[in-house]
């Protein structure tokens, strides 16, 4: 597995060092609240009205057992002995003192991980699809390509500074679990007609308020070109995006204005004077050598004769949370932590010793997080799932919930959040208690819920089947619902389906429209293809009929 | 709150003293400018793509990081130095104590912190990391990971 190397972990240290310093010179007042606040971003920390956040990097959604034991230790000796897995490849902790906050990240130094970037005016840390290197037909596991474009934006002088947060996804596979589209800069990997490799590039996605697919500026960037054309991009929005206004500082208001072709034409124009740099092409020598230490720890196994057990409740979990792997004898294990009354993304610090353990056992001593903040094990034989779920239904870790409705996703919202508008926790829970039953479950299939506490759009409900955002109205809670968001085979953010429903109502009104679904789907219809051809009135008439 | 501070003259290298004019001032009048020898100042919202063909008749170039988060200094002290090779000196004006490593790298090749930060010791910000991961103006002294 990828480690990072001693010039990396001294870099970290140097990292932390100077974030003490500037911690205490606020502590001692010689740092004034705005700059620090500038300053704490950049390092993951935000301070909230109760207690203060620290926002962890876990890159490419990947962790060791041994990173995620650090994790716990972090959520026993510093927070309250949880952790929150966020829709972005990150781990936060919401209960953490300050003069502490140079110590756990000592510790977490240790074994690689570090809160640079994780939040603030910058290259965000990159993600990438967490099945990356495990599925079938992926053009290249993109993993050593965010590597190393997430170390060439690593405190860069020139873009520190940007205009607003830059977030950027990269996907190799077929279909896009990365959302790339409605990230500031996405990247798919792509061949072109000689078969070289190289990237069509995305600019100016997002959600939140002024919701919109980023459109391709560049529809091959051969890969060794590539860091250059970032950094064009970069430039080109460092230099004219809109500081002058706080709702418009991302890069996707810029491309609005200057529409697409003359945003892609000014980042062009810029590249041209760059590309041929040999100072500025991806090291290809580095390259790969990254290629074999993300390579996977195992060979094909033959597994002939191998009959799994027959069990009624091992066959349900089976169902939902076991994938296929493209290496034979292997299977991806999804570990789902729904339950009902626990938030979502949120996990104890005693069932990350578990998992840890689990994954040493089972899955080569790896792990990987998801968007829909759930743990999967990436090499699991196909001869010892059986004994996995025993092991996990003993620590109660055997939710079947995995790809149905009751996986939902939920920001933290108004019980952790500052900013929320509206709870996401509860109303999760309140849903899960209306679909609990696993016959309807299973009938449903797989149907994605995001929930978001405010227009910052942290659980991505834009991109859901059926997306639910909080807002205020004459001060009580109400939720708008957006249906059939979707990345996997193309992007399209979800349509808004009428006025905003309030608490009260909210869980009628997901009911209705998965009844609406069934109702009217054909054979394994999928979500989005039955809204495409029935339309949003169907869903309208059922929910304010 | 800082106090920021305009300064319409500058020491060179040779320990001379340069009068300063703005963009626009430079642009009305670069005849005589010109011939006159002045310097620069570089206001984060000027065009420095304006002066990229003048550069040879500017004695010295002040670039003004009074905004914290502004980062569009760094951008024009790369385009003036690496880009542009523009030879004479590149100074970071109301600069910020916590973003001198990043001016640095970027092209600038002195600076004048701002009052509030006097005292401080500049080292742990100047040259607070010994490595770093990309390219740049300038990576003097730096472990080069990339
Ligand atoms: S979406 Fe809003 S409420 Fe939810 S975590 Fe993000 S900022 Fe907080």
């Amino acid at each position: 597995m990828y480690k990072y190397s001693e010039k990396d972990t001294q870099f970290l240290i140097e990292r932390v060092d100077q974030f003490e310093k500037q911690l205490n010179r606020h502590l001692s007042g010689e740092l004034d609240e705005d700059k620090f606040r500038s300053l704490r971003l950049r390092n993951g920390l935000y301070m909230e009205l109760h207690a203060h956040m620290l926002r962890i990097a876990i890159p490419y959604g990947i962790l060791s057992s041994e990173q995620l034991r650090a994790l716990a230790d972090v959520a026993d000796k510093y927070d309250r002995g949880f952790g929150h897995f966020t829709t972005r490849q990150n781990i936060q902790f919401n209960w953490i003192q300050l003069p502490e906050i140079a110590n756990l990240l000592r510790d977490l130094t240790d074994v690689g991980l570090h809160a640079i970037q994780t939040s603030g005016k910058a290259t965000r840390n990159i993600t990438a699809d967490p099945l990356s290197g495990l599925t079938e037909g992926e053009i290249e596991d993109a993993r050593p390509y965010c590597e190393l474009i997430r170390r060439w934006f690593n405190l860069h002088p020139e873009f520190s500074w940007l205009p607003g947060k830059f977030k950027i996804a990269i996907n190799g596979a077929k279909l896009d679990e990365t959302a790339l589209r409605i990230h500031d800069l996405g990247l798919r990997l792509v061949k072109n007609k000689k078969g070289e490799l190289g990237f069509s590039v995305y600019v100016g996605g997002g959600l939140g308020a002024a919701a919109m697919v980023g459109p391709e500026t560049a529809s091959f960037v051969p890969v060794e070109d590539i860091l250059s054309y970032l950094e064009s991009t970069m430039r080109i929005y460092n230099l004219k995006g809109r500081r002058d206004h706080q709702k418009k500082l991302r890069i996707k208001f810029l491309v609005r204005e200057l529409g697409a072709s003359e945003f892609a034409r000014l980042v062009d124009e810029d590249w041209q004077e760059t590309k041929d740099d040999p100072e500025l092409k991806l090291n290809l020598k580095e390259l790969q050598s990254l290629k074999e230490v993300f390579a996977l720890p195992i060979k094909p196994l033959s597994l002939d004769g191998f009959k799994d057990v027959a069990d009624f409740n091992y066959g349900i979990w089976k169902k939902n949370n076991v994938r296929n792997h493209k290496v034979s004898g292997y299977s991806i294990v999804n570990i789902s932590l729904t339950k009902p009354g626990a938030a979502p993304g949120d996990m104890t610090s005693e069932q990350m010793r578990v998992l840890a353990k689990l994954a040493d056992q089972y899955s080569s001593g790896e792990l990987r997080t998801t968007k829909r903040q759930t743990i999967v094990f990436p090499f699991v034989r196909q001869d010892q799932i059986h004994k996995l779920w025993k092991s996990l239904e003993e620590y109660g870790l055997d939710s079947p919930h995995q790809g149905t409705l009751a996986q939902i996703v939920a920001c933290p919202g108004r019980d952790y959040c500052d900013l929320a508008k509206a709870v996401s926790i509860p109303i999760a829970n309140r849903v899960q208690e209306r679909f609990n039953d696993m016959n309807r479950l299973l009938d449903i299939g797989d149907l994605n819920i995001n929930i978001s506490g405010c227009e910052n759009s942290c659980a991505h409900h834009h991109i859901a089947d059926i997306g639910l955002l909080g807002m205020q109205k004459k001060g009580e809670e109400y939720y708008q619902i957006t249906l059939a968001g979707e990345t996997l085979h193309e992007t399209n953010i979800g349509k808004k389906l009428g006025p905003s429903v309030s608490s009260d109502d909210i869980v009628d009104a997901v009911e209705s429209i998965v009844n609406v679904y069934i109702d009217n789907r054909k054979k394994n219809e999928k979500f989005t293809d039955v809204f495409k051809r029935i339309g949003i009135d169907a869903f309208k008439e059922k929910v304010y009929g | 709150m800082d106090e920021i501070q305009n300064p319409t003259s500058l020491i060179n290298k040779d320990y001379e003293e340069i009068e300063l004019v703005t963009l626009d001032d430079w642009l009305d009048n670069f005849d005589e400018l010109s011939k006159k020898g002045v310097g620069l100042i570089i206001e984060p919202s000027d065009d420095v793509y304006l002066i990229r063909d003048q550069l040879e008749f500017i004695e010295l170039i002040a670039l003004d990081f009074k905004n914290f988060d502004d980062g569009r200094g760094y951008t024009q002290a790369y385009l003036l130095s690496k880009r542009w090779n523009y030879i004479g000196e590149i100074i970071g004006v109301n600069a910020h104590l916590d973003q001198l490593q990043f001016m640095l790298r970027s092209g600038i090749t002195t600076y004048q912190l701002l009052e509030s930060y006097k005292g401080s010791n500049e080292e742990d910000y100047s040259n607070g990391f010994s490595l770093c991961y990309q390219a740049a103006a300038n990576n003097n002294g730096l472990n080069l990971q990339y």
